[in-house]
């Protein structure tokens, strides 16, 4: 009988102590950011690299006394890519008490987790969405985007293009399959144009067959000859285009996005077929890019014991980064009062100088874009761009 | 206008011998067990990922290859073992979910243990090339694929005719039952429908990624599909149906992509499935009847 009361009472000990922990979470020193990033499924190659990324921004800041005297702490629970499960993870966090928010790259897939961010009140924050759907006219005014616009990232390639290299005709390859290869295509049509260039024509396909022979030929069959052929799309079928491109001869410069910042890619079309062309991306894990880069990268090493495969990891640090800097220029976690600083307020990023329109502008972001070019199937930087005067979403 | 249609049809022969070759290598499995094979595409991954994880080695590239092919003839066999044969005899739900479930899991483990993110698959030089004939270029890979596609479906017809395996495997896609009774062992053909259905995904495997170079976890979801198509517009239980149903379902791609004005180009599939849709009220029981039987095993 006495053994069984022992029994008992250790029981109710152990569950006491054990609920003294979960609901220390939410009593202790702790500023916890939550997170749907996915690990599974078609959104995992963007959302993972941001999800390393994150966490070794998270240890280096607490490595370094934590944030406003508190311990950082990163609860990432997998989006599985599936918008209403990362709806509901988004929940979940803010429930547990998740005072900031980092939504998954893209809008069909982050969006969900911007809107509970924006019910709680909390500032949430995607890592590399670039279509400027992503804003705060559709999300609300505590929602931003790390990544420039594509509106942005358009009108970089085209200024490029037109400006600096003498391209004036320009041939338009766009996947119809998702929301970013369409309005990126969109964006760059429109500003070729508005600075003087000329779109040969557009050629629409949509990815599945692994099969461009059609559009080859009607390449092929232009009169005038392209300057420059801007590609809206993603892996496999960036590396099959670009590809058969080069294999019927067709050697024009080709252009494109930041889904070009691949290390698949450059090694699918290696030095045979790697040349003559320029993206547009975040950052470039090099020196030249930010003084800060080699250090990052020391520390993913670290951290990960290996090197970082795409530059897509710095989106994940500077999300945190920028999150940290707001919040302790705010002096408080405070959903209102971190997104104001982050309106008013320029960060200097791994991924380039950024600022943010007010809310009743979208919180367009004002940030500058790094050229690359792929030669013999090796990439190297340009530099650093900012579109003066970018189309309007 | 000579060399459009010299074009038009090596494009549409090759795309047609991938497709024939996908559909013949699911409906393999199906004509016997009557039940779709959801993890089929998942041994086209295998082989990609076989051969990426060989790149490294000082093996030549055509031994890489077989290698890729074995693994998912291996792949074949591992799948009806894992998801089949357990539930095969139960319930037709149950097959449906644990094949969807070991294909869940292969793309998840190539997702955890090598990378989201796509990666290179080595290929020689042949299927980079391009040789040029009557004024326009066509690359060596599309003529490859033709020739290796004839060759096989020539040999697969022998196999199935000539030789007893053939002839078992026949007699079991017609009437399980009473090829069982006359002494053909039903888990022996199964088996062997898989490890044919694996090579066929092997071969296709090595070909298709010819075309994309790279490999990623869910590589293998748009070969099901096509299969699965043109399986359904050939006759779910007929070989030559899969074959034809391959064939016709590229004609029908690339030609609308030959044709159709740029505003519609982007709406291709709503264009190819009506002309599926079409055929299938015509003759629902696809292009060519195969053995009469429905009898689930």
């Amino acid at each position: 009988m006495f053994d069984h009361v022992l029994k008992k009472s250790v029981f109710g000990l152990v569950l006491i102590i054990l609920l003294l922990c979960m609901g220390g979470i939410g009593f202790a020193k702790d500023i916890i950011i939550g997170g749907a990033l996915s690990s599974t499924g078609v959104q995992a190659p963007l959302d993972d690299p941001g999800l390393r990324g994150a966490q070794v921004a998270v240890k280096a800041i607490n490595d370094a006394g934590g944030l406003l005297g508190k311990r950082l702490v990163f609860i990432n629970l997998d989006g599985k890519s599936d918008p209403v499960n990362v709806g509901n993870i988004a929940v979940q966090l803010i429930d547990k008490g998740a005072a900031l928010f980092i939504a998954p790259c893209d809008f069909d897939f982050g969006g969900p987790a911007g809107r509970e961010a924006q019910k709680a009140g909390i500032v949430g924050v995607s890592t590399c969405a670039s279509d400027p759907l992503y804003s705060s006219w559709s999300l609300g005014d505590k929602q931003f985007t790390l990544s420039m616009w594509n509106t942005t990232m358009g009108a970089t390639a085209a200024e490029y293009a037109f400006n600096e290299r003498g391209w004036k005709n320009a041939y338009v390859v766009t996947d119809q399959f998702i929301a970013y290869t369409k309005s990126l295509s969109k964006y760059f049509t429109a500003h070729f144009k508005a600075i003087g260039g000329t779109i040969l024509g557009e050629e629409k396909y949509t990815q599945g067959d692994q099969d461009f022979s059609a559009q080859l030929s009607r390449i092929k069959a232009l009169k005038t000859k392209p300057d420059v052929i801007f590609i809206s799309s993603y892996q496999p079928d960036l590396s099959t285009i670009i590809r058969s491109l080069r294999e019927v001869g067709i050697d024009a410069p080709v252009m494109g996005g930041d889904s070009y910042d691949d290390p698949g890619l450059f090694d699918a079309l290696g030095k045979k077929f790697g040349n003559d062309i320029y993206f547009v991306t975040h950052t470039w894990m090099g020196p030249e890019a930010h003084p800060d880069m080699p250090k990052f990268i020391s520390l993913y090493k670290a951290f990960y014991n290996e090197e970082p495969d795409t530059s897509f990891v710095a989106t994940g640090w500077d999300t945190v980064m920028l999150m940290a800097e707001a919040v302790k220029l705010a002096g408080t976690t405070d959903g209102a009062a971190v997104a104001k600083v982050m309106e008013t307020h320029e960060f200097n990023l791994l991924t380039g100088k950024l600022s943010y329109k007010s809310s009743e502008e979208g919180h367009a972001p004002d940030k500058a874009a790094v050229l690359v070019q792929l030669q013999d199937g090796k990439p190297s930087f340009i530099g650093w761009r900012r579109p003066a005067n970018p189309p309007a979403p | 206008m000579i060399g459009q249609i010299i074009q038009f049809t090596i494009d549409a022969l090759s795309l047609g011998s991938l497709y024939a070759l996908m559909a013949l290598g699911l409906v393999i499995v199906y004509g016997i067990l009557k039940l779709v094979n959801f993890a089929y595409g998942e041994l086209i991954m295998v082989t990609g990922y076989t051969l990426f994880l060989l790149s490294g080695s000082p093996l030549p590239w055509i031994v890489m290859a077989g290698c890729g092919i074995l693994m998912a003839v291996f792949f074949g066999i591992l799948t009806e073992l894992i998801a089949f044969r357990p539930v095969r005899a139960k319930s037709v739900t149950a097959v449906l979910i644990t094949s969807f479930a070991f294909s869940t899991l292969l793309q998840n483990a190539a997702l955890l243990f090598i990378s989201p993110r796509s990666r290179q698959v080595p290929l020689p030089d042949l299927f980079t090339q391009s040789v040029e004939l009557a004024g326009v270029i066509i690359p060596l890979r599309n003529i490859i694929t033709i020739i290796f596609a004839v060759v096989l479906l020539i040999l697969f017809a022998l196999l199935l005719k000539k030789t007893v395996l053939g002839i078992a495997l026949r007699a079991a896609a017609s009437e399980f039952r009473m090829a069982r009774m006359l002494g053909v062992p039903a888990n022996l053909v199964i088996s062997l429908a898989f490890a044919i259905s694996g090579f066929f995904a092997g071969v296709v495997g090595i070909l298709w990624l010819g075309r994309i170079g790279v490999v990623l976890p869910t590589i293998g979801l748009e070969p099901l599909l096509i299969a699965f198509i043109a399986t359904v517009i050939g006759g779910m239980r007929s070989l030559q149906g899969a074959v034809l149903g391959g064939y016709l379902l590229a004609f029908i791609d690339i030609s609308l992509n030959y044709t159709l004005p740029q505003d519609l180009l982007q709406f291709r599939d709503a264009f190819t499935f009506s002309f599926v849709i079409l055929l299938l009220v015509l003759k629902p029981e696809g292009l060519i009847k195969g053995p009469a039987t429905g009898q689930r095993t």
